[in-house]
């Protein structure tokens, strides 16, 4: 198998190394445009983060802040762990490459963040390890690991994705981790933290996360751009079956993520029903769906107001906090009649 | 879109089974009682009134469906706030119900502390130990009339986001219970008490302030009438000379200043650099970063009062040789030990570097240690020694200037930072630098200030800006104008009260008293004038537009002189008064080379001012009013949107802002509707791709991204004639390049502008959109690389074929 020639598809089987002519460069700018967005734990300011939480969180809001810190600890490995197990090894352009090793940089990143995190938040030792345990000994986050570790194991094994049945398998393992793991898991997960911005609490995690969100939305993007690509080269893949196999995928990731915000909120938290929280995740569903180019299945609207605040603009106070907005990767030389 | 979708949320929600039978609530006796849904909506709808737009059975049952079983009564309170402050982002009118509703909940807090009128909220205050002896009496004295000069339905001008920044940040809280001991308007009575002289005066300054038309700074507000009276916004200290002794001896400066609310600037022009011999140990110096470092660490320590973090801008020349480590200290990446995230970085640029780089010419770094008049010189003084230490070989480096020019830019494009204030510029034109010796050596935190130090004589400024929203009327035809009467009269009482603030402020250092008795600099600023532009309907770079932003600074300049000289008259002038510009006859625009537009009027001024002098050695500085603009519910300062559709960030939370001109407008054309939300979430609160949206409206609404930045620059050039400080001035840039940014500076500087300030760009990737319903919007594939025709790829470039 020769490495300098483009395979035809980009499922086809091999370790491609030729950049020149770029058959995907829509990839190569989602590389570029992330480099763009490098930020560092160190930037972020967990300072008054402490002090909501002993003085201004109730002990049910407390509840689900160490909920959500023990999935989002283990959360991004698990993606980590799928791409290099999986994406990296059969998509075979090495534009796309240069995207997942950012990409794995950028998980390791947001899993070296939540372990800050969990060191600021967490003072206890044996507490902190329990967080990281979560995942076997809390019944509503080992649910969710069990759902991606399933899908994980599918594509276990495969060298080569050689056989129809096998590229149909490593599809479903793609859908699964853009439109479950970070489509639904990570966009639930989010969501809490919103509402708890949105009360103007916990800033350290809401800007971590703020970060985290935009990293991962842009994972999301590039996945589905694999998923169109894939489907643009071999629309055979793309059958009524694999549609049901996706809904009902989808369908077990809500139930799974239902199971999770009956632990987060069970203890009371003001403007969070669990209801809402099914319906929000209905509704991103749908729109995950739509982006595959299947059918809605919910349709219902977004119940969440807060989740509008993230959709829009942030001007910050610069007083009070960074800015996130900044580019990094900018070039060029001086000129003084450029147009400005 | 699906039928079923549209249906109203309402609908949708009391629809669903259940939920009015099966929540309790708990009083505050502690019993359990069912939720009583008409009972909410009632008490939602008594604050619906002039309110058309606002649906109260719809907030009340969203209310609901937040509400767990067993929440109490309070939280059911907070929950209505917060639920109608969501629907914001679809109907502002939310704005204001979200906002009485929560003056009305602060109404019941203050009741629960006992306090039923102004002078018992003093009162209570003083034996809480927070309210000052001075206003305790001035209250006391006048208590009846005072509480009658309440006027509660001033509430009802807040928008929700100001109403929330008062309850949150600056009502007076009872130290063990938390609670608020004063109303927003019993607020602002103090603020007016505290600052006025008499009775008549609190009155006017009240009626000022509650009606949103001008508003101190935020360390006035916090602290006026309080025990510990720090009411001064900018602090701005020299360098310290080049010892450790006096390294440390600044950082006690900064964190005694830092203590009680206010920002910092400092130079660091004077410490040696890299590499330079300690004599005294024989050791080699590690230059300026290590005592950044532990500066940056102190800063981050000394929280203002508990209300904000301290805040601080290191301003360095363009000569020192350390200053290529001095653009990377906000970096993220690298050595932490050489970067800190908590300073501000500011350029403090001489017109020879600027001229180097227009030449493409080379440009010498020294270290302090051997040039140690440089920072005292400017001008041709200036440029004359630095070509005497080049001649004599002394530089440690030569760059070519356009080579540190570009890092500069890359600074501002990755960090924001590293600000562009012009040395020469700023001396040339200040009004304290009359007599020879006298230098400015910084800007403040914000670039708007800019008054000379000396030694330890700290500068001080108090701020106060005039929200020009609040200074328009609607003729009988129904156009909007500028009211410049009514500009007139806030200006004039404006002065006296920043001027009074001079003699009250408690000052944390010495040398900061001693500095501003001698000058009595007061920063009179602005906001709002982005609103202006709307409510008339003017593009932000037409010609009207600039035309009435340089009349209004005009008349602002006017005015403050003529209030300025009546108090000198009254008073006495301020006893530096001899050395300064004015008392040559040299006003702001002589310097700027700008005749104004009404010479006769400004002749006789002159003559006043030769024959009493002046009170206030400055008078006029635009900051950048974040908080207090918020307040107001107002754009900030000078700024254009950055947005129709933005969120804001503060310790409160976040609150989404929508453009609420633009709102009206659309909904006198019918295009208010979900679907033109979602396109401007979607556009980033751009509605050029508006349809239906006439041409002319699409260009009064351009966002900052989409205004050319030379208007800008120009629009804050002509204004400058009429600063005698000088303005916090934001410039923008979608994804800048070094070529870009290096001809915009070049600009600012060659139109004579004294400072700029942060350079805003936006991220080079977003956040996915979690609530528009749009799966094409929504995830859409890197929009950028699909326009980007790529030649690398013909076959698969869909672009251009």
């Amino acid at each position: 198998m020769s490495h300098v020639h483009r395979p035809a598809r980009l499922l086809d089987p091999g370790l491609c190394l030729t950049l020149r002519p770029m058959a995907y460069p829509a990839f190569f700018e989602m590389y570029r445009a992330a480099i763009k967005n490098t930020w560092t734990v160190e930037e972020v300011d967990f300072s008054t983060d402490v002090g909501d939480l002993r003085g201004r969180m109730s002990e049910a809001e407390r509840h689900l802040v160490q909920r959500l810190v023990a999935f989002f600890a283990t959360g991004d490995a698990i993606v980590a762990n799928n791409l290099v197990l999986s994406l990296y090894r059969h998509i075979n352009a090495p534009e796309a490459r240069m995207y997942l090793s950012r990409q794995l940089y950028e998980e390791a990143l947001h899993v070296q963040f939540y372990l800050t995190l969990l060191d600021t938040y967490v003072p206890d030792p044996d507490e902190r390890h329990r967080a990281f345990a979560a995942i076997e000994n809390i019944p509503s986050i080992r649910r969710k690991a069990e759902f991606c570790m399933r899908w994980l194991d599918a594509v276990q094994g495969m060298e080569r994705l050689d056989e129809r049945e096998q590229r149909r398998r490593f599809v479903l393992n793609l859908i699964c981790f853009a439109a479950c793991v970070e489509g639904l898991f990570f966009f639930g997960a989010f969501a809490y933290v919103y509402f708890l911005r949105s009360r103007g609490l916990l800033h350290g995690l809401a800007a971590g996360t703020n970060w985290v969100f935009r990293d991962e939305s842009a994972h999301m993007r590039f996945a589905f751009e694999v998923v169109s690509t894939i489907r643009r080269e071999e629309p055979e893949l793309f059958d009524a079956a694999l549609t049901s196999d996706v809904q009902a995928m989808i369908a077990e990731a809500i139930d799974c993520e239902t199971q999770f915000a009956e632990d987060l909120v069970g203890g009371g938290v003001a403007g969070l029903s669990v209801r809402d929280i099914r319906q929000y995740l209905e509704f991103c569903a749908d729109q995950r769906l739509a982006t595959l180019g299947m059918p809605r299945r919910y349709g219902v609207k977004n119940p969440l107001p807060f989740m509008e605040l993230q959709d829009v603009q942030e001007v910050a106070n610069f007083f009070e906090r960074r800015v996130s907005a900044y580019q990094v990767g900018v070039t060029g030389q001086v000129v003084l009649d450029a147009a400005f | 879109m699906d039928r079923d979708m549209t249906t109203s949320a309402a609908a949708d929600e009391t629809t669903r089974p259940g939920f009015q039978t099966s929540m309790r609530v708990k009083k505050r006796s502690g019993a359990l009682e069912p939720v009583d849904v008409s009972k909410i909506v009632r008490a939602i709808d008594r604050r619906c009134a002039g309110l058309g737009d606002v649906d109260a059975v719809r907030v009340a049952t969203r209310t609901i469906s937040g509400l767990y079983d067993g929440a109490t009564t309070q939280e059911l309170d907070l929950l209505s706030i917060q639920t109608a402050a969501a629907l914001i982002a679809e109907e502002p009118q939310y704005s204001r119900l979200a906002a009485r509703l929560l003056a009305a909940y602060i109404d019941e807090e203050v009741r629960s502390e006992e306090v039923r009128a102004f002078s018992q909220s003093i009162a209570l205050g003083r034996r809480l130990g927070l309210i000052h002896e001075r206003l305790h009496e001035f209250v006391a004295a006048a208590a009846g009339r005072l509480d009658e000069a309440i006027a509660p339905e001033r509430d009802l001008e807040f928008e929700y986001f100001g109403l929330r920044t008062v309850y949150d940040r600056y009502l007076l809280r009872h130290p063990q219970t938390r609670r608020v001991i004063e109303t927003p308007q019993q607020f602002f009575l103090r603020i007016a008490c505290a600052l006025a002289e008499s009775v008549p005066e609190a009155f006017e300054l009240y009626e000022l302030l509650s009606s949103l038309s001008y508003l101190p700074s935020s360390p006035t507000l916090f602290n006026a009438g309080t025990r510990h009276e720090q009411l001064a916004s900018c602090f701005l200290i020299d360098s310290p000379r080049d010892q450790l002794s006096h390294i440390y001896q600044r950082y006690t400066d900064v964190a005694m200043l830092s203590k009680f609310s206010g920002g910092i600037g400092l130079a660091y022009h004077r410490v040696r650099s890299r590499g330079s011999l300690i004599t005294v140990t024989n050791g080699i110096s590690c230059g300026i970063v290590p005592w950044l470092k532990t500066l940056d660490a102190s800063v981050a320590a000394v929280n203002q009062g508990g209300k904000r973090k301290g805040a601080c801008c290191v301003y360095l020349e363009s000569w020192h040789a350390d200053i290529e480590a001095f653009l990377e200290l906000r970096d993220n990446t690298g050595d932490e030990a050489s970067r800190t995230h908590n300073l501000n970085l500011a350029n403090w640029v001489p017109d020879l570097f600027m001229r180097r780089v227009e030449a493409d010419a080379g440009w010498s770094l020294f270290d302090p240690k051997t040039v140690r008049d440089l920072p005292d010189l400017y001008g041709e003084a200036f440029e004359a020694r630095y070509l005497e230490y080049e001649r004599a070989g002394l530089a440690v480096r030569t760059v070519p200037a356009r080579e540190l020019y570009a890092r500069m830019m890359r600074t501002l494009a990755q960090t924001g930072n590293g600000w562009m204030t012009f040395k020469d510029r700023c001396n040339t034109t200040c009004n304290q630098t009359g007599a020879p010796g006298r230098v400015v050596h910084l800007s403040n935190l914000c670039t708007e200030i800019v008054e000379v130090t000396a030694g330890d004589e700290v500068a001080v400024c108090n701020l106060g800006s005039i929200n020009l929203a609040r200074h328009t009327k609607t003729c009988p035809d129904g156009q909007v104008e500028f009211d410049f009467d009514k500009l007139a009269r806030t200006v004039r009482l404006a002065v006296r009260q920043l001027d009074r603030v001079i003699d009250l402020n408690y000052y944390a250092l010495p040398g900061a008293r001693t500095s501003n008795e001698k000058w009595r600099p007061v920063g009179l600023g602005l906001m709002g004038l982005q609103d202006v532009f709307f409510q008339i309907g003017l593009a932000f770079d037409g010609e009207a537009a600039r035309g009435l932003s340089r009349r209004i600074s005009e008349e602002i300049y006017f005015h403050a002189l003529a209030a300025s000289c009546a108090l000198a008259r009254e008073r006495g002038r301020h006893p530096s008064y001899a050395e300064t510009r004015v008392a040559r006859g040299e006003l702001q625009f002589d310097a700027w080379g700008v005749t104004p537009s009404e010479p006769a009027r400004w002749d006789r001024l002159r003559a006043e001012i030769g024959a009493h002098g002046l009170r206030n050695s400055l008078l006029v500085a635009i900051a950048p009013t974040a908080t207090i603009a918020a307040i107001a519910g107002c754009y900030e300062c000078i700024e254009p949107q950055v947005s129709n559709l933005f969120k804001r960030e503060t310790l409160s939370g976040d609150f989404l802002q929508v453009n609420r001109y633009l709102v009206a407008a659309l909904k006198q054309l019918g295009l208010w509707t979900e679907a033109t939300r979602d396109q401007l979430k979607l556009a980033e609160g751009s509605v050029q791709g508006l349809a239906g949206l006439p041409e002319a409206l699409k260009l009064v609404y351009r966002t900052a991204w989409e205004l050319p930045m030379r208007a800008l620059i120009d629009m804050a050039a002509e204004r400058g004639a009429f600063i005698d400080q000088s303005q916090s001035l934001n410039l923008f840039s979608e994804s800048p390049s070094i070529g870009q940014l290096s001809s915009m500076y070049f600009y600012a500087w060659k139109r004579g502008l004294k400072t700029t300030y942060y350079l805003r760009s936006r991220p080079a990737t977003r956040i996915a959109k979690a609530t528009v319903d749009s799966a094409a919007g929504a995830e859409q594939s890197a929009p950028r690389a699909a326009v980007a025709c790529s030649l690398e790829n013909p076959q698969s470039c869909e672009a251009c074929q």
